[in-house]
């Protein structure tokens, strides 16, 4: 690895400005949100900027070292990340009925956050290694492989909204690539057809949320809770917003997880539709600029790489705003840079760093 | 091997270049998409999600006033507001209903049925109110609840006044008692403005006067978060206590009356003849009004509702009685005011009267022989009255009878009061499509056959007497107060009329009435005190009519068929204070079951006067 000047000179501030900014916004959107709530110890806040700051040393990491050399070992951190899952499975810390975390040194950590992130470096070098492979429909099945373990691993936690999560992103990767159409509907239909199937394997919450997603009033105090509150909540915050601080639906705690996967009912709520509409212009700016840099990249790895990052924000951004404005069932997605997260904030912080190390190193590769 | 240049010189950046473009219109159009449906949310349907939210922080309680109290003439406390503790819960927070109730019912050993989680499964308009599944929990109960608090998320208890009635079944039909608002009371007239939910009177006083009792709701409009903890009160409008009821009832003299009067059933009433303040009222048999306090159970309820002897009637108005001898009154003053008789007439009594071919009999075998009004009343000759029951003939009768307030309600205040029944040949076509019949008259001059009356009425008729001739509302209220005990209203004596009856002819009447006591031979000889100073008539008022055989065997008459007995007097001779009215249902003569009875009130009426001219 050599540093060179260049790659000073090409450093994306406004990306990580973007990045800053967003988070930024989102620690004062957690004091809000944490505000009138009694908590033993540090406020979430205060965690979050040491996530943040955490998440700022492994993006230095990611981006100091050549993309290229992670993508060499892409396979290794696979296996890696699987095996973690796999430990999650077995030692796993159990909240809320799901085992998701795993306890080192004193962290808890979620491998699964993290297999969102070397799902993309896996399939980057898959697709990288084999350009023109995608087009067979035979290697399909290594390809569902990659994606079906991890996700199998994470559905079992159970965690369905993180397995379909990575899923999606893997489709999305596929879709760029260009794998032909008969790649495409086999995955397609093989989708269909399961879906069904899921319905015997989903546990009775699930297929509760998903009812309940399609009905809310349904059962408005149990898993339509959620999702009618929240609709309140940025509802209620109008045009103009209710004042930082001052949501009454966050404030006194009608609303649920709001620190958390509900964070941006809570800043639609105080900072109304003006607010909410800066914000969703700051995270479209992001997602664009990281497209662009995508689009700059000189290299397919580096354009597979940058991609799958954006897709990846982009997606938990989708996701997560859909869910909260009531137009996705309730899955636990948090709004990247924004929900309180550990594991989150660190992964989309190696993820940033991924995105700066293609875009610095996209003029070390004129041909 | 990857990462060298070779395998990058077939990249083809224009490729990428494309797709990315497609993805930005893609990743654009999902922004649009989340900004409309933001923009729905948040602009168009901004103001009704914004009601939703206060909907949701801001709670309009009701505060419920103190009902007004009930004291007697003397200001002696009859009914009081206990604090009681109510439990309920806020389904939001309890989340699990279902546990939470099975822990709660644990928790007291509560029968089940006690607790109604019916209203909890409904889904209400509004959220985070808490639904009331227990009324006044005793306080053992109350502390299992409290200490377990943790354990039962969203279970809240309320203090909530409750009625105390001090003097238990000895007033319960004065008094009455309050219940929760039924539906079909909610829909009518009189409850308008009641809501659901309201505690109203049912019976007695609280009924009657429910609407100065109860006082007016305030309001609360309290901030409150999502586990329903109150925050801050926004607003409020004070409540209003209800007015105080001041009664004529003197409770120690009602005390006096109810341990006089240990028959299984019967009344007793006592009223000043001079105003017609009603000065104690018990009937019997009674109930405990504190029991539907605590939600009457179905087995209580179910045991008043089905004894035969009907214990929630108040048979000092709502009973209708034959009058018996002391009709024999009424009959008298009519001959007398008509002229058909002086008070020298004589009438010779064998023991028998004929009437058609049926044969009536005076209560005395073989007759009392020549009699006078006098004798006829003191000794209550029944041939004396059959006589002058022709000449007079059934409509006069009942022009006199009505006179004295017979046949329609006193317009005491207490609800189920009845009207008694003077008979008329009309009535009787109108009732039976059948004439009057002579024999019917006869019977109906010693109070007999169709006559009905209430002991109220009677009473009322011989304080009329008493008081020479002024007609009277029975009246039980004195005063109606606010809470700090400003007079709204002041019930003075409210004369109906004077009964058409002259001075002399009202003189010879109350003479007789003394001598019936006073005389040797007086049918009401019970009374006969050392001061010598009661007038009385004993009545003994036929259930049915016995074949002369059975006569001798009235002991062993089953107690349904026995006569009721009945007592009227009123003390002193001139000027009376106070009258009394006694009916034993199935006690026999009135002269042995009732008049003892009466015996006791007036010695304790007078102990207790001369007891409170000493303090």
């Amino acid at each position: 690895m050599k540093m060179d000047r260049r790659l000073l000179i090409n450093f994306d501030w406004v990306f990580l400005g973007e990045v800053f900014l967003i988070s930024a916004i989102g620690i004062l959107n957690i004091y809000s949100a944490g505000h009138n709530l009694y908590v033993r110890g540090e406020p979430l806040y205060t965690k979050q900027i040491y996530w943040l700051l955490v998440g700022l040393v492994l993006m230095v990491i990611t981006f100091s070292v050549d993309y290229h050399t992670i993508i060499r070992h892409a396979y290794l951190i696979y296996l890696i990340s699987v095996a973690l899952l796999f430990l999650v499975s077995l030692y796993g810390d159990i909240t809320h009925g799901s085992q998701r975390w795993l306890v080192l040194w004193g962290f808890s950590f979620q491998p699964s956050e993290l297999m969102k992130l070397v799902l993309i470096i896996v399939l980057a070098r898959y697709f990288s290694d084999n350009p023109q492979e995608g087009y067979h429909l035979g290697n399909s099945l290594i390809l569902l492989a990659i994606v079906g373990v991890p996700s199998y691993l994470i559905a079992r936690q159970p965690d369905l909204g993180t397995a379909l999560f990575l899923v999606v992103l893997f489709l999305s990767i596929v879709v760029f690539v260009g794998v032909g159409w008969k790649v495409l509907v086999s995955f397609v239909a093989g989708g269909v057809m399961l879906t069904p199937l899921c319905w015997f394997i989903l546990k009775d919450y699930q297929k509760e949320r998903i009812l309940t997603f399609l009905d809310p009033e349904r059962d408005p105090l149990g898993t339509g809770y959620h999702i009618i509150q929240s609709i309140i909540a940025v509802g209620s915050g109008s045009l103009w917003g209710k004042g930082f601080l001052k949501g009454t639906q966050t404030q006194l705690k009608f609303l649920p997880e709001q620190q958390t996967d509900f964070a941006f009912s809570v800043f639609a709520e105080e900072w109304g539709f003006v607010g909410a509409l800066v914000l969703m212009f700051i995270f479209l700016a992001l997602i664009l600029w990281s497209l662009n840099i995508a689009r700059n990249s000189r290299d397919l790895p580096g354009a597979l790489l940058a991609f799958g990052v954006t897709m990846f924000v982009f997606w938990g951004i989708f996701i997560n705003i859909g869910m909260v404005l009531g137009i996705f069932p309730v899955v636990g997605i948090p709004l990247p840079f924004f929900s309180y997260g550990g594991s989150s904030m660190v992964v989309l912080m190696m993820g940033a760093g991924l995105l700066l190390n293609v875009s610095m190193r996209r003029f070390m590769l004129q041909p | 091997m990857f990462g060298n240049r070779d395998c990058l010189t077939d990249y083809d950046p224009r490729e990428s270049r494309n797709k990315i473009r497609v993805f930005i219109w893609l990743v654009s159009c999902a922004f649009l998409l989340l900004v409309v449906r933001l923009g729905y949310l948040q602009v168009f349907r901004g103001d009704e999600l914004r009601q939703r939210s206060e909907d949701n922080r801001i709670r309009v309680q009701e505060v419920k006033p103190l009902r007004g109290l009930i004291v007697d003439t003397h200001g002696n406390i009859l009914v009081d507001n206990q604090p009681s503790f109510d439990i309920s819960i806020i389904p939001e927070i309890a989340k699990d209903v279902e546990a939470v109730k099975n822990k709660l019912t644990n928790l007291c050993d509560w029968v089940e049925g006690v607790l109604s989680f019916k209203k909890v499964s409904q889904p209400s308009g509004r959220p985070f109110v808490p639904v009331r599944v227990g009324r006044n929990i005793g306080r053992n109960k109350l502390a299992a609840v409290e200490t377990h608090s943790l354990d039962l998320p969203g279970v809240i208890v309320d203090v909530v006044p409750v009625r105390e009635y001090l003097y238990g079944d000895m007033m319960a039909h004065i008094l009455g008692y309050v219940g929760e608002i039924s539906l079909s009371e909610l829909g009518g007239g009189v409850y308008a403005g009641y809501r659901a939910d309201d505690m109203v009177g049912k019976y007695g006083i609280e009924k009657f006067l429910d609407g100065y009792l109860k006082g007016k709701s305030g309001g609360e409009q309290v901030e409150v978060d999502a586990a329903g903890r109150r925050l801050n009160i926004l607003g409020r409008i004070v409540s209003v206590s209800g007015y105080n009821v001041v009664l004529n009832i003197d409770s120690d003299l009602q005390k006096i009356c109810w341990d006089a009067f240990q028959a299984e059933a019967g009344t007793v009433v006592v009223m000043d003849p001079r105003t017609g303040a009603v000065m104690a009222m018990v009937s019997r048999p009674s109930f405990d009004p504190n029991l539907f306090n605590r939600g009457i159970s179905g087995e209580n309820w179910k045991g008043l509702t089905t004894n035969p002897l009907c214990p929630l009637q108040n048979r000092a108005i709502s009973g209708q009685y034959p009058p018996g001898s002391t009709y024999k009154l009424i009959v008298a003053a009519a001959a007398l005011e008509e002229g058909l008789i002086t008070e020298n007439t004589e009438i010779s009594c064998d023991g028998t009267y004929q009437m058609g071919n049926r044969v009536f009999r005076c209560w005395k075998k073989g007759g009392h022989g020549a009699v006078d009004l006098h004798r006829a009343i003191v000794e209550s000759c029944d041939v004396y009255f059959y006589h002058l029951g022709e000449m007079l003939g059934v409509d006069k009768l009942a022009e006199y009878a009505t006179k004295f307030g017979f046949g329609s309600k006193t317009g005491i205040s207490l609800p189920g009061e009845r009207d008694g029944l003077v008979p008329t040949k009309e009535w009787k076509l109108r009732r039976f499509r059948e004439p009057w019949q002579k024999g019917e008259t006869t019977s109906l001059s010693i109070g007999q056959g169709f006559t009905l009356v209430t002991p109220l009425q009677l009473l009322r008729a011989y304080c009329a007497v008493a008081n020479g001739g002024t007609l009277y509302k029975p009246r039980l209220v004195k005063r109606i107060e606010t809470a700090d005990g400003q007079t709204v209203g002041d019930f003075t004596p409210e004369a109906e009329g004077m009964i058409p009856i002259s001075k002399k002819n009202i003189d010879i009447l109350k003479h007789a009435l003394w001598g019936a006591v006073n005389e040797p031979h007086g049918t009401g000889w019970a009374l006969k005190r050392e001061e010598k100073d009661v007038c009385g008539k004993t009545g003994t008022s036929q259930v049915i009519r016995l074949p002369d055989d059975e006569e001798d065997q009235k002991s062993e008459i089953r107690y349904r068929f026995r006569d009721h007995a009945l007592f009227v007097c009123f003390a002193p001779c001139e000027d009376p204070v106070v009258a009394v009215m006694v009916i034993v249902e199935h006690g026999g003569h009135g002269g042995s079951a009732s008049a003892p009875i009466a015996r006791r009130i007036v010695d304790g009426y007078f102990n207790l006067e001369q007891e409170r001219r000493m303090r």
